[in-house]
């Protein structure tokens, strides 16, 4: 459903431009449940090319690895996307659940990532897995992906440009950069002047269990429905692109030490944060105390 | 003899894993079974997690409920901490449901619902090949617009609350932040034009002469009136509609719950009932009663779920995987919600049933519920709803924009319900919190009624009900089946909590 938000191109105009044939969408397609059915079963015997298979939602193996909690006409539908994967030329996981597993992970649902369980490699198809370009499992995390994401990955397939990938298969193009690059209360973050309660300006890091300096993503550049984010919008980053999501500890809430947060800026020495952020914090200009600093 | 078959159906085009069971004698069917397909399990996932989580979790159950999941959650955390949400934070929380409702209606009627008109079943209907052209999936004319516009709308989300879907701007005592006066100020640009697209492509007409349609004369009297009004989609969905037979299909029990919604500011120029800009009530047929949350309970005797026998109010409920051998008896996780002891049917129709809207009210008396009923009823309210959101943005913007949230400090013990009307129908969260935990989190979505599988007593949920004497022409290609699914506008993401296990019930499945 977030994929529908995709804007310039919106999602059927990327479909027409890149040529795109959609052979299935679940929520989309006019197929009858017959003609899919024997649409499954020429593509799983390659009969028909399936270039790009995209994949929403973690795969379930529960109950004690059947995979029986998540079927299709009584079948495990994890034989069905183990078959479809086995003819794609690509393979794209949209979602942090279909990356990594997400919130059924390390549940009784038994729900993994496709090529990743959580932060290990594995996954449903396991770590030497390659589609048939030769390619891993793409990871589209997020809950949910960026539009954009989606729509920028399916472009450079079908057009052939090259996309790096970070140690979780993630583009580089989005996840390299911070969540918080772009946020408007970075002002506040420069100068530790924070908010403690909802409803303030103020920055939602060292209090109310903000993950924007933690985690990467382009939330706060590429913004969503074209208009804002949830920092923007005094809701904390969830961390919701990372192999971690969820959380096990409540959400809203830093964990501190000294009053510094426990997890800190990814490569950041702690004793130097500390000094750089007592003396950030002095140097507070009063527009900022004040509060009067727009967001 | 009759020739009696078994029918398993997987249906797509609505949210979530849906199967159904039916047994068919001589073309029609006589019984149904309704299954969805996946546990998911996300009542237990919050259990032991922080008091505020649910802000975070309950939205991404649906991606398109998204924030009224969030306006439930945030609800029954005021009920537990005593939070009286400022005017402006009510106006604001209403005002996003409201975007997220205006575009599921038109989404689901377009992309959903109408798409089974362009299905090659009606090739030799004569407005098939219109048909095609508006509703084909992904290229009719009409899919192209309403992809485009719905995406628009919600930009107001966006502006309130950050993102959509999967936003946690609700929170007890209000809004997380309040956008600035020139934000709200776009807002109204935003609400202008879709408006203006809605009324021009969908109704065909102003709202204020859709609104004055008030019988089944006065809706004939309406598609004679213009031919703007028969080119609608509204207009579409009722000729085609008409032709194909889907005002005799899919009737039900015939009983209606709205758990009331949209909580009026207290000072408000805009008019309801019971507090309320969406009345709470239950109603058999037209006959309209009180609505009273304790008579709600829910029934596991064929869902694959541990417990008791009978039903359980959801304050007391377990969700608790439970994979027996009872494979003859219990065929859906989906739980059985049932009202006063029966079943009732949730959403859009529901809603009009109940407040008393004459022209469903017509429209029940003369035909009874029906498919093409429900499909109007949901196509039709964005029409009640769009002309309160553009009070409610004026008054927040004439206050100033501020004044959101009011801190109602920790929550730490105490149990909340947060009852709403989602797109689909009631939603509600029940909540329990003890030292800063979730101790117990239950939800009843509009699917948990509407699809719910049969209750302790053995009745049918209300689509399975409604499936009985539905034709089905092609086993191949139900689209029959498909029609009157598709008008409850299934969600089956939310509301599944289902394992099904292989088995065969001593019945034939029928292959292609």
């Amino acid at each position: 459903m977030s994929f529908l938000n995709s804007e310039s191109p919106d999602v059927l105009q990327l479909f027409s431009s890149l040529g795109i044939n959609v052979l299935h969408h679940p929520s989309l397609s006019n197929s009858s449940a017959t003609q899919q059915a024997s649409q499954l079963e020429v593509l799983g015997a390659g009969e028909l090319p399936l270039d790009i298979l995209v994949v929403e939602g973690a795969v379930l193996r529960g109950p004690a690895g059947t995979g029986m909690y998540d079927t299709r006409g009584r079948r495990p539908k994890k034989d069905i996307v183990a078959a479809l994967a086995r003819q794609a030329r690509f393979v794209v996981a949209a979602g942090t659940c279909a990356s990594f597993g997400g919130f059924g992970a390390q549940t009784e649902i038994e729900a993994t990532g496709l090529q990743f369980n959580r932060a290990e490699p594995g996954g449903f198809l396991g770590a030497d897995f390659r589609s048939g370009a030769g390619l891993p499992v793409i990871n589209l995390s997020g809950c949910p992906c960026h539009p954009h994401v989606l729509a920028g990955t399916l472009t450079a397939l079908v057009t052939g440009t090259e996309l790096s990938l970070d140690q979780f298969n993630r583009p580089l193009s989005w996840y390299s950069m911070m969540v918080h690059q772009g946020c408007t209360r970075n002002e506040y973050h420069e100068y530790r002047v924070e908010e403690e309660t909802f409803g303030e300006k103020g920055c939602l890091f060292f209090h109310m269990g903000c993950h924007g300096p933690l985690v990467t993503g382009p939330c706060n550049k590429l913004l969503w429905n074209q208009r804002s984010s949830k920092t923007r919008a005094g809701v904390p980053c969830f961390g919701c692109t990372s192999p971690d999501f969820p959380q096990n500890h409540p959400f809203f809430h830093t964990r501190n030490i000294e009053g510094i947060p426990l997890d800190l800026p990814n490569g950041i020495n702690r004793a130097h944060y500390m000094v750089y952020k007592v003396m950030a914090a002095a140097a507070a200009p009063e527009r900022l105390r004040q509060r009067r600093t727009e967001i | 003899m009759a020739v009696r078959k078994m029918l398993d159906i997987p249906v797509n085009r609505v949210e979530g894993d849906l199967e159904l069971r039916l047994e068919v004698a001589d073309g029609v069917v006589v019984d149904a079974w309704s299954t969805g397909t996946m546990f998911r399990g996300f009542e237990r996932l919050l259990v032991g997690r922080g008091a505020l989580d649910g802000l975070v979790v309950t939205p991404r159950i649906c991606g398109i409920c998204s924030t009224t999941h969030l306006m439930a959650a945030a609800k029954a955390l005021d009920a537990v901490t005593g939070a009286v949400v400022p005017d402006n934070g009510v106006r604001l929380r209403n005002l996003a449901l409201m975007v997220e409702h205006v575009q599921s209606d038109v989404r689901h009627g377009i992309l959903m619902f109408l798409a089974d008109y362009a299905n090659p079943a009606y090739a030799h209907l004569p407005l098939h090949d219109e048909a095609v052209r508006r509703y084909a999936p992904l290229a009719g004319e009409a899919v192209v617009e309403a992809v485009r516009e719905t995406k628009r709308i919600i930009e107001i989300i966006a502006m309130i609350g950050g993102q959509w879907p999967h936003s946690s701007f609700m929170v007890p005592g209000g809004l997380s932040y309040g956008p600035q006066v020139t934000e709200l100020l776009q807002c109204r640009h935003v609400l202008d034009a879709y408006r203006a697209w809605y009324e021009r492509r969908i109704l065909g007409c102003s709202i204020e002469r859709w609104m004055a349609v008030d019988s089944l004369a006065a809706l004939d009297a309406w598609l004679e009136e213009a031919q703007a009004h028969r080119d609608s989609d509204v207009g579409f969905l009722l000729r085609f509609g008409r032709a194909a037979g889907l005002d005799k299909l899919g009737g039900g029990h015939g009983t209606f719950l709205s758990s009331g919604s949209l909580d009026l500011p207290a000072e408000t120029a805009a008019r309801g009932t019971g507090g309320h800009l969406i009345p709470a009530g239950f109603a058999r047929g037209i006959a309209v009663e009180a609505f009273d949350p304790a008579a709600i309970s829910e029934h596991v005797a064929a869902s694959w779920y541990a417990g008791q026998d009978g039903g359980r109010h959801p304050s007391e409920g377990e969700t608790e995987p439970y994979a027996s051998g009872e494979e003859g008896r219990r065929y859906s996780w989906v739980k059985a919600a049932r009202y006063r002891g029966g079943p009732a049917e949730t959403g859009p129709l529901a809603e009009r049933v109940v407040a008393g809207d004459p022209l469903f009210t017509d429209l029940l008396a003369r035909q009874g519920a029906n498919a093409l009923a429900r499909e109007l009823a949901r196509l039709t309210r964005p029409a009640t709803l769009l002309p309160t959101m553009a009070v409610w943005l004026s008054e927040v913007v004439a206050s100033g924009g501020r004044d959101v949230y009011v801190n109602p400090g920790p929550v730490t013990d105490g149990e909340g319900c947060g009852m709403i009307q989602a797109a689909r129908g009631s939603l509600g969260h029940w909540v329990t919190v003890r030292q800063g935990r979730i101790e117990r989190y239950q939800i009843i979505t509009p699917t948990g009624w509407n699809g719910s599988p049969r209750d302790s007593g053995g009745v049918r949920g209300p689509w399975e009900e409604a499936l009985i004497g539905t034709p089905v022409a092609d086993a191949d290609n139900p689209v029959e089946v498909g029609h009157v699914i598709r008008s409850f506008d299934p969600c089956l993401v939310c509301s599944v909590h289902t394992v099904r296990k292989g088995r065969t019930m001593g019945r034939a499945r029928l292959e292609a």
